[in-house]
């Protein structure tokens, strides 16, 4: 019986090819998008779950109980000492791993190269513990010798080229100078799904041995490297909150004591603890540094659903639609016994099978975009049935669910008819009841739905982008010198720019501005009250040429050298906060931020926005302090072509640092990178929109079609009758713009509702415009006008005689 | 074998009954060649429909070999017609998009009969009706005479007793149409009990009873 159900459905889906076709165009892009987005979340819920031990590995981390008006909060950058600590001092614990990862890139240097490579440093049992697989050499000696290093792939291929690596030398610039490290071992490259990641990873005795980190072995206040834990199998300590609090007290008995006289304790209890959290939590909980809201990936999903939706629609009214062709099987079908539920198998078949068609072509789309949705959700996600065992059964389900839902309307309207009647063809099927044309509605609902979303982040990303952060981000070039011996090259280097008129100034600080360029802050108790300032470090430059207004006061001055010691610049939000005023904050101390010293305001600067529009303008403070190493140059340019001016940079530091490769950004491209995120949902909801918008107008494109074989005597007369060709486009039109319209009308509050809850995010936000329901109205229209009239017209300008012969 | 008593049809216009059927009573033994004949709209084809179990009556009772049909549910009913009753159709009402072997294998796949059994009959009907070398060929690809001998053939795959016929010569020449008669005779001749609609006086000719309808009732019968 099933085979004679596949093979009534080949046939009939060969008979009608141009539908055929829509069905299985629709379904095919509905799934490849579901698929790419559902490969996204496979991969952010398994992150490190491909580790053998996944089970049994644990990260420590600090947690702290509100207190002084902050939210609880977690973090995962640990002292020196808790690894080992943790390992003497409780049960079950096998082994513990520290880990520092990468901080930016190093310079590596080979025999005839110089590149930057981020290094990273964990402890030598790491291969033990962590199940990243060794190409060549030995897990449980490649970490031996403080000098080893372990490449991964793709690292090994980078320095050395296809050769083996193992055995070669390789220099890393750690804090000074050179230093020569043998490579160990070469590891896969690290698969998409893991939280720890390297390049270059060496031994973290390494660590302990330099100068700074044998001050550090056991200091318990200098937090800065990821802790974790294998447990042994069974062990419970992960939820003995009792016992990790013990050995937080142990070790920080002196903070509890300072607490105490602070009178910061209730009773005796500590607001502070250590904790475990399992390694499989560790990249959605974005409580303890977090990567993935996991909100966000079901926001996604959900968006990818509705797609898939828009297209299995697709496939319910066409089938509808064309059920006035198959009437007349189903009526033999019953009148030589065949029963509704036999009828309903048959249909569901096809469904089936198309979908089945569908997810084959579908995974084909899939695969060819997944390089180009990489890009757009910046992740590195591979088509592998191996790394995710769970997709074969995921796919499986989904073919059939979508058969499923996708065809058992028409099973069930067709298998219902009564023979006698559509034999007779007494019954008169239009294909557009009122459920198809709500279907319909949904469809556009949706589509019109994204594409409102997609202008309103778009708006308010051109919003963040454009408007006046409060200082001059055009024409500035940052230069990146982390990492190298800045003290020598920076006077070198903005010395030799002075003689270029291209160049209108120059200025140091330690940290960038913008996306990715890293931020520092620090939290002390001004007058007993719990204070958090950004902190940035610059030279007596720097208001001038990022063009920062300063309110009161003055600016850093090079011929003041306690400038250098105590003197500190401070922005409105801070007076604002500290409870000054702009006449009376200059000359305020800082009492509480230095052990030994409070510095003094010296001068007040109107708010700029050194953080994204999203954040309000938080207090924030200006020190050149004589020890900072400044990192960042800013050059501000003559407007105009930029191109030369680089030139004139890069010949003058070929010059002063030949060793170190120039290495530059424009400002103002990286605040853009602030808004990264926003930029990549902009992207995302644009594409499922302009998908959906696609399928719903393909959808129609097959009513439309069916409706003018279906009225096909009715424009004959009403041609002969002398109707006009527009009068008849229009007659067959209305029907649809009417549904597209009604769609918007439910599309509008509702997105606006939507969209307007994610603009509560932004603490500078745009205000939805009514232009935007407007233009996106107009182009729902008028797409599907046009996609419409591919038929009508067609049908208005045939020949009535033709079509009314056939009666 | 099929007993209609006081059967009557009527369908609702403008709030009005309109009667089709009305009061009708007809007695049919095992065995019988019947044709029913009358003007448009006095109600043939809803009498074949009736008796097909494809219409509910709107009144009256209908017993099909001693059983009351008119209290049967739906799918006792089609359980019953599914056994016992081929149609042939004016417009043959082939599946287009089978084969002329799977055409006539439908019935047999409603009736989970299995595979190989369906393989044989199938074979059997072929060979009786002279179509083996149609047998793959697809409806449109024969002409109306053999489009009707092949619809005569499904109907009576299943082995029915009753085989019911609304006007199976209606879209064929009359020698095609001569042969269909010559065939419904011949089966009528093996035992199978055949009502055919029809408005020709010749092909009415064929059977042993016609029965005339004029505005829902039975206005005369004659006995060949």
């Amino acid at each position: 019986m099933i085979t004679h159900y596949i093979k009534i459905a080949i046939r009939n889906l060969t008979r009608q090819k141009g539908l055929t076709l829509i069905n299985i165009l629709g379904l095919s892009i509905g799934l490849a998008c579901f698929t790419l987005f559902m490969l996204y979340a496979l991969n952010e819920f398994n992150y490190d779950r491909f580790h053998k031990n996944a089970d049994n590995i644990f990260r420590a981390y600090r947690w702290r109980q509100p207190m002084n008006g902050e939210d609880a909060s977690g973090d995962s950058f640990m002292p020196m000492p808790l690894g080992p600590a943790m390992k003497q001092d409780l049960p079950g614990v096998v082994n513990f791993i520290r880990m520092q990862e990468s901080w930016g890139k190093s310079f590596i240097k080979t025999e005839n190269n110089v590149m930057r490579i981020g290094v990273a440093y964990a402890d030598p049992e790491f291969f033990d513990v962590f199940s990243f697989h060794l190409l060549y050499g030995n897990p449980a000696q490649a970490l031996r010798g403080t000098h080893s290093v372990v490449l991964t792939k793709a690292t090994a291929i980078k320095i050395f080229g296809n050769e083996n690596a193992v055995g070669k030398t390789l220099q890393i610039k750690t804090d000074t100078e050179f230093e020569s490290f043998t490579v160990n071992g070469v590891c896969e490259n690290i698969p998409s799904n893991s939280s720890i990641k390297f390049e270059i990873l060496g031994n973290y005795l390494f660590l302990t041995e330099t100068e700074s980190g044998k001050r550090l072995m056991n200091n318990w206040h200098r937090s800065a490297y990821q802790t974790y834990i294998q447990l042994q199998p069974g062990s419970s300590l992960a939820y003995d909150e009792t016992t990790l609090q013990n050995l937080y007290n142990k070790y920080h008995s002196d903070d509890l004591a300072e607490m105490k006289k602070k009178g910061k304790l209730k009773g005796n209890e500590s607001p502070v603890t250590y904790k475990l959290q399992p390694l499989r939590d560790i990249h959605t909980n974005t409580k303890i540094n977090g990567e993935v809201d996991p909100k966000n990936i079901w926001i996604l999903l959900t968006i990818a659903a509705g797609v898939l939706l828009i297209a299995c629609i697709n496939f319910t009214t066409l089938a509808i639609g064309r059920s006035a062709g198959r009437a007349k099987e189903v009526g033999i079908r019953k009148v030589v016994g065949g029963g509704k539920k036999s009828l309903v198998l048959q249909f569901l078949t096809e469904a089936i099978l198309l979908s089945i068609i569908s997810m084959l072509i579908g995974l084909l789309l899939a695969q060819l975009f997944l390089p180009w949705f990489n890009q757009l959700s910046s992740s590195e996600i591979a088509f592998s049935f191996t790394q995710f065992p769970e997709l074969t059964w995921v796919l499986i389900a989904l073919t059939l669910i979508v058969g499923v839902i996708a065809g058992s309307y028409p099973a069930f309207v067709l298998s219902a008819f009564k023979p006698i009647e559509v034999l007779k063809s007494k019954l008169r099927l239009g294909g557009s009841n009122f459920f198809t044309k709500s279907l319909v509605t949904l469809q556009f609902m949706l589509s019109v739905g994204l594409i409102i979303s997609t202008f309103i982040i778009l708006q308010q990303l051109n919003f963040m982008r454009s408007k006046n952060p409060g200082f001059n981000k055009e024409n500035v070039i940052v230069v990146d010198a982390s990492g190298m011996n800045t003290k020598k090259i920076y006077p070198l280097f903005s010395h030799a720019l002075q003689s270029h008129p291209e160049v209108k100034g120059v200025a140091s600080a330690e940290l960038g501005l913008g996306g990715e360029t890293g931020w520092s802050s620090s939290s002390f108790d001004y007058k007993g009250r719990h204070k958090n300032v950004y902190e940035y470090f610059i030279d007596p430059d720097y208001l001038h040429v990022m063009d920062i207004k300063l309110l009161a006061g003055r600016n850093f001055d090079h011929s003041i050298s306690d400038d250098t010691v105590h003197s500190v610049i401070v922005n409105e939000a801070m007076v604002r906060d500290f409870g000054w005023t702009l006449q009376n904050a200059v000359g305020q101390q800082l009492t509480g931020y230095g052990e030994n010293f409070n510095p003094v305001v010296i001068g007040v600067i109107k708010d700029f926005h050194f953080r994204p529009f999203s954040e309000k303008v938080e207090p924030q403070m200006f020190q050149q302090f004589s020890g900072y190493l400044s990192f960042k140059y800013f050059v501000r340019i003559q407007p105009g072509e930029p191109s030369k001016s680089i030139t004139i940079l890069q010949n003058e530091w070929q010059k002063i640092a030949p060793e170190f490769p120039f290495k530059y950004s424009f400002l103002d491209q990286d605040l853009d990178r602030f808004y990264k995120s926003e930029a990549r949902w902009a992207a995302i909801v644009g594409c499922a929109g302009g998908i959906s918008i696609f399928l719903a107008c393909l959808g129609l494109l097959g009513l439309a079609a069916l409706a003018v074989i279906n009225r096909t005597k009715e424009i004959g007369i009403r041609k002969v009758l002398g109707a006009s060709v527009t009068n008849i486009v229009k007659i067959l039109s209305i029907d649809f713009v009417r549904l597209v319209i009604i769609a918007l009308i439910i599309a509008t509050p509702v997105s606006w509702y939507f969209m307007n809850q994610w603009l509560q995010d932004f603490a500078y936000r745009i205000n939805i415009s009514w232009w935007i329901f407007v233009i996106s109205g107009l182009i729902a229209i008028t797409i599907s006008v046009l996609t419409v009239s591919i038929h009508t017209v067609k049908a208005a300008v045939a020949n009535p005689v033709k079509s009314l012969r056939t009666e | 074998m099929i007993e209609l008593k006081n059967i009557s049809k009527y369908y609702n216009a403008g709030g009005k009954p309109n009667y089709v059927l009305s009061g009708l009573n007809l007695e049919v033994q095992k065995g019988e060649f019947i044709s029913i004949m009358g003007p448009s709209g006095s109600g043939k084809s809803t009498l074949l429909n009736v008796i097909g179990m494809l219409d509910d009556p709107s009144g009256g009772e209908y017993f099909f070999n001693g059983d009351a049909v008119h209290g049967l549910k739906e799918k006792q009913r089609s359980q019953l017609y599914k056994k016992y009753i081929g149609f042939v159709f004016q417009a043959y009402h082939l599946i287009d998009e089978l084969t002329v072997y799977e055409n006539i294998e439908t019935p047999l796949l409603y009736q989970d009969v299995k595979s190989s059994e369906r393989k044989a009959m199938v074979a059997d009907v072929l060979d009786k009706f002279q179509i083996v070398g149609k047998k793959d060929l697809f409806p449109t690809q024969l002409s109306g005479g053999q489009q009707q001998i092949v619809g005569i053939a499904r109907a009576l795959i299943a082995r029915p007793e009753l085989l019911l016929a609304d006007e199976p010569t209606g879209n064929l020449n009359s020698k095609q149409g001569e042969e269909v008669m010559e065939l419904f005779k011949k089966l009528n001749a093996e035992g199978v009990t055949i009502i055919q609609v029809t408005h020709s006086e010749k092909n009415a000719g064929y059977a042993s009873r016609t029965i005339h309808l004029l505005d829902g009732r039975i206005e005369k019968e004659t006995n060949v």
